[in-house]
């Protein structure tokens, strides 16, 4: 494996919508998939002042087929997007998919075949067209989204014979997370509540996120002065003891675009280089003796910090993928970002808010912000982003990040890892 | 026809047998069974039977309604991470355990118990699952 990008590759663009539910969250409510594609493709050219004809391919990337019909995704929704007769393709790297995608534009870029790629990742978890109706939607029920989701991971052995993703990946981890660093379930508990509180926190000051209330607000509004009370109560009920549901992701549905492209040529003033990027797969199961370490996730590290030439020092943001509250503390130790056994105290500390020394996942999370699966990737990439240039409002790490890493866990699993750098 | 590798596996565990590969070039063992070595690729393999004995090593569980509709009326089910005595591991429901919080605690706390096979037919299809022992 070559393991260096030949060219520099520039993110010259990024692209979000709100996540939230089409059936309704008002920014998104009533759209189709085409025009939420749209809505994030085009917010994504228009940042990097790309005229559409100026797109060489574009790849689109969308997973649970049921709830989109939309199997070859380019070819349905280019027109939308003002490209047609150009290169494109449907792909799926489930909840990786846009930021696989832009290693896809990368390597095209960096081997001369194009100049520019548009990167969509676009999905609904909520809700499927109401009989095969082109406009009307109705909701899915919980059970059977995971049904259509746990497709992307062990269908020869582990789903046919009780696969849940919820012990695999949030219980048993905890647990191993306790056992090997000598936590208790109470400080984990605590730990996991007050990650929580950091989630919610960043979801307040971000108005694409799904979940905008902090938890205090939250519990206040369920009744409950305090909010380790409501943290206890049967409005959090475990999902796979001993994590609750508020530790666990909060599905949604949205899209996110990027646009990929060299530096020549381009009119944006800001663009943000991809570094490097580090790519590792594997089925069930994912971890051996010890539930907190992935070796996917070891190999797709260091194969980005390799190609970056970086290590864990010179992270100034990180985000890793939380829809599992403990095992993006897990990851992000593995990382090299936080030390070993400590996420939970540096949680409990403040830590990891945008404001503290070690800032993570600042739009919200897969609890707060939402996670609408194929464009879930794209959603972490427009946030850091964001704060390399600057432009995060209320939640704007100080002083800007310049280097930036970004960890996702594509179903399953799409260890994924990118290296972004920008910034003055 | 063609024998499918994923067939044979679950029509041994309608007899009660867990059927894995074994690498003719490197020794280890693929459970459940593929077409390639999961530690070297190679694709020269032969069948072995594993004993099934392992030990749960943690212990959590399942929603309700399960994803997969083929469990609804086991679930919400305890479910484990499990290391058998051949070095693999594996995954499954874990009957015969309630999956109240005190009793998954005391697991927790006990550290890992031995578990053998306790395979089960769901809805027409032989499923692996594991009790303790």
């Amino acid at each position: 494996m070559g393991s260096k990008l030949r060219e520099p590759v520039y993110i010259l663009g990024v692209g979000c919508t709100r996540f939230g539910n089409l059936l309704e969250t008002p920014e998104i409510m009533g759209l189709s998939l085409h025009e939420l594609a749209a809505q994030a493709a085009q917010e994504a050219m228009a940042d990097a002042q790309v005229d559409p004809k100026e797109i060489d391919a574009v790849f689109l990337g969308n997973v649970t087929y049921p709830t989109s019909l939309l199997p070859a995704t380019y070819s349905q929704v280019a027109d939308w997007l003002g490209i047609q007769y150009k290169a494109g393709v449907h792909f799926d790297a489930a909840c990786s998919t846009t930021n696989v995608g832009i290693t896809m534009a990368a390597t095209g870029i960096a081997a001369g075949v194009y100049d520019k790629v548009l990167v969509v990742g676009l999905e609904s978890t909520l809700s499927q067209p109401k009989y095969l109706s082109p406009y009307e939607r109705t909701t899915i029920p919980t059970e059977e989204m995971w049904l259509w989701t746990d497709h992307c991971v062990g269908q020869a052995y582990s789903v046919p014979q009780g696969y849940d993703i919820f012990p695999t990946y949030n219980g048993i981890n905890a647990l191993g997370y306790c056992r090997k660093y000598g936590i208790s379930l109470d400080e984990l508990e605590h730990g996991l509540f007050e990650l929580c509180r950091t989630r919610r926190l960043h979801g307040s000051l971000n108005s694409k996120a799904i979940r905008q209330e902090t938890l205090e607000q939250e519990a206040k509004r369920m009744g409950f002065d305090d909010p380790w009370e409501f943290w206890n109560s049967r409005f959090n009920p475990h999902v796979a003891w001993p994590s609750r549901l508020y530790s666990v992701v909060t599905p949604a549905d949205g899209a996110s675009a990027i646009v990929v492209g060299r530096r020549e040529g381009a009119s944006v003033s800001q663009p943000v280089e991809l570094k490097g990027f580090g790519i590792s797969v594997m089925d069930l199961p994912w971890y051996g003796d010890d539930p907190t370490v992935m070796p996917i996730d070891t190999h797709s590290f260091k194969k980005a910090y390799d190609m970056a030439n970086i290590t864990a020092k010179d992270i100034d943001y990180l985000h890793v993928h939380d829809c599992s509250h403990i095992m993006s503390i897990c990851v992000a130790e593995e990382s090299g970002y936080l030390p070993k056994g400590q996420g939970l105290k540096f949680a409990e500390e403040g830590r990891l808010r945008f404001d503290g020394d070690k800032p993570m996942s600042t739009h919200g999370g897969r609890h707060a912000f939402g996670h609408a699966w194929a464009a879930s990737a794209g959603s972490d990439t427009y946030e850091a982003v964001k704060q390399i240039r600057g432009m995060a409002d209320a939640r704007q790490i100080k002083p800007f990040p310049k280097t930036a890493v970004i960890h996702t866990h594509g179903y399953a699993m799409i260890s994924t890892v990118l290296v972004l750098n920008g910034g003055n | 026809m063609a024998d499918s590798i994923i067939k044979q596996y679950y029509d041994a565990l309608g007899k009660g047998k867990l059927l894995g590969k074994k690498c003719k070039k490197c020794g280890a063992v693929t459970f459940p069974p593929t077409t390639a070595c999961k530690k070297c690729g190679s694709n020269e393999q032969e069948w072995i039977e594993l004993s099934g004995k392992g030990k749960l090593l943690y212990l959590s569980h399942g929603m309700a309604p399960p994803p997969n509709p083929r469990f609804a009326e086991i679930a919400p089910y305890a479910y484990g991470h499990i290391k058998l005595e051949e070095g693999v591991f594996v995954q499954a429901i874990i009957n015969g355990v309630s999956i109240d919080p005190d009793t998954l605690k005391s697991y927790y706390e006990r550290g890992p118990v031995d578990v053998v096979p306790d395979i089960m037919e769901v809805k027409g299809l032989n499923v692996l699952a594991f009790k303790v022992m």
